[in-house]
């Protein structure tokens, strides 16, 4: 049996609901952009991208909708990936993306890391950025959800609450959109490409698998625990293929792109807008 | 004698046609939209923002929705309450302003020109307010007071809108002013939450990312040094 070079590490459905989130996020963040900064010239210049002011927010709202099917789709399937039989463990285990009082000690002992003062934490299957990275989305992704649902439908949400809640639903839309996407175009992005580990690009959720050197340095837990467990030949990848790296470099990059100059040109021009 | 007269009577009626066509205004059934929204002088308003019942529709009336801040006894809302039309009635806010004739709305009123209608809608303030003479809201026979405003303003354009969609803030204050405290108080805490969240999520994760790029850069250098020692 030849040794093991590359473990997987996100099933091609992880991959999956990641590139729809993508995709769907980048056009959100588009569109909406191009109304919220539409008394500016570089609004005015992405609108006529996207059809005109009254077609982008028929976009926003359209992937809107998508985008909460694809979250309910997701919450669904989380639903069923829960062992319910084996609760605890599945909730608070290792392979288990909830938030425990082991990443707290990470946190600290990487903090302390930082400044010199200790050795890195070892890292299990998932680091704690990774996990708030997670459950930031399940903030985000209902509040906008409802928020965007309450100024599409404006009738019917007057019906069921008072009509003043309309004039928080847009300022929390806004605010919140825009921590998102700063969240995003900054924090994330640096992760999963500017930082030194990952540069040029982190590949492991376009290709699905790391390197198992890689694995053993940043996730030295993780590995001993596969080993331990006997799964480790269970996690076995085979590196990409040539054209499908070339394909998810040039999409990612097309994306950090597109993201960077909306972030750029949103501060640029932050000062021609207001959240209501 | 008769052909002379009819003659005169073709030629007059030519140049009185010539004259309607090429000196006075036209006739024109609808009213043009103008560009620039808060340019708009008295002269020029013919709307008297009074509009008939079966212009306006308001539908699917709740009848126990209740007008923030009004009570009108055991039923706060009553029907009836919406059907006056008295323009008489109507007290002028604008009397005893020197040149009020020419001036913009927006001289007096800048603050109230920031809001959605009016940059992203482009409504000019006329086009809620009314004709003249222009009463303040609370005035009872005001088109805008909460009682009929839904019916006799927002109805113009959302059609369906109930008493609880005119209670929509549209002059709301500066979300994170000390006005909005007094009078939006909820707007005032939601401003401020979210503001919290995204300068203390930023506040933590700008320099936990910063440090975590520059930790692994030292990480490879040293690495690189290492390697470099082991060579020779």
């Amino acid at each position: 049996m030849a040794p093991i070079t590359r473990i997987r590490r996100f099933s091609p459905l992880d991959r999956l609901f990641h590139l729809f989130l993508m995709l769907t996020f980048l056009i959100q963040a588009a569109t909406g952009f191009s109304r919220l900064y539409i008394t500016t010239s570089w609004g005015k210049n992405i609108n006529t991208l996207f059809g005109g002011y009254e077609t982008s927010i028929l976009i926003h709202k359209w992937v809107g909708v998508f985008m909460i099917i694809g979250f309910l789709i997701h919450t669904f399937y989380l639903l069923i990936r829960i062992n319910w039989k084996n609760l605890t463990k599945s909730i608070l285990g290792p392979d288990s993306l909830v938030l425990n009082f082991q990443d707290g000690r990470q946190l600290w002992q990487r903090i302390l890391w930082f400044f010199g003062m200790g050795s890195p934490p070892k890292f299990d299957r998932w680091t704690y950025f990774e996990k708030f990275d997670y459950w930031a989305v399940y903030w985000g992704m209902p509040l906008l959800a409802v928020t965007g649902l309450m100024a599409m439908f404006p009738l019917t949400t007057s019906r069921i609450v008072p009509g003043w809640f309309l004039n928080i639903a847009v300022l929390l839309h806004r605010a919140e959109a825009l921590l998102a996407v700063s969240y995003i175009f900054i924090v994330h992005f640096f992760i999963g490409h500017f930082r030194p580990s990952s540069f040029p690009m982190n590949e492991s959720m376009f290709s699905g698998s790391i390197s198992l050197e890689e694995a053993m340095e940043e996730r030295p837990a993780w590995i001993e625990r596969l080993k331990k467990e006997g799964r480790l030949e269970h996690a076995r990848a085979t590196p990409p293929v040539l054209w499908y790296r070339v394909l998810y470099f040039v999409y990612g990059y097309t994306a950090l792109t597109f993201g960077i100059y909306l972030l750029v040109n949103g501060i640029a021009n932050s000062h021609a807008i207001s959240l209501h | 004698m008769k052909r002379i007269a009819s003659k005169n009577l073709a030629g007059f009626c030519a140049a009185a046609l010539l004259v309607h066509l090429f000196v006075l205004p036209g006739v024109v059934s609808s009213q043009e939209e103008m560009a620039s929204a808060l340019q708009r002088y008295k002269d020029q308003e013919a709307s008297t923002g009074y509009y008939e019942q079966s212009e306006v529709m308001p539908r699917n009336q709740r009848p126990l929705i209740e007008i923030p801040s009004i009570r009108r006894g055991a039923l706060p809302y009553s029907p009836t309450a919406a059907q006056v039309r008295i323009r008489t009635r109507l007290v002028d806010s604008h009397l005893g302003i020197k040149f009020y004739e020419v001036l913009r709305c927006n001289y007096c009123h800048a603050e109230q020109t920031k809001d959605i209608h009016t940059v992203r809608g482009n409504l000019t303030c006329r086009q809620c307010h009314g004709g003249e003479p222009i009463s303040g809201i609370a005035n009872f026979y005001s088109p805008l007071n909460p009682i009929r405003r839904h019916a006799y303003v927002c109805a113009k354009c959302h059609e369906g809108a109930s008493v609880s969609f005119a209670a929509y803030v549209i002059h709301q204050p500066a979300a994170g002013s000390s006005i909005s405290r007094n009078d939006f108080p909820a707007l005032y805490y939601s401003y401020w939450l979210m503001f919290i969240l995204l300068v203390g999520t930023m506040a933590f994760f700008i320099p936990h990312t910063f440090l975590v790029g520059l930790r692994e850069l030292i990480a490879k250098m040293r690495k690189k040094k290492h390697g470099a020692d082991n060579t020779h």
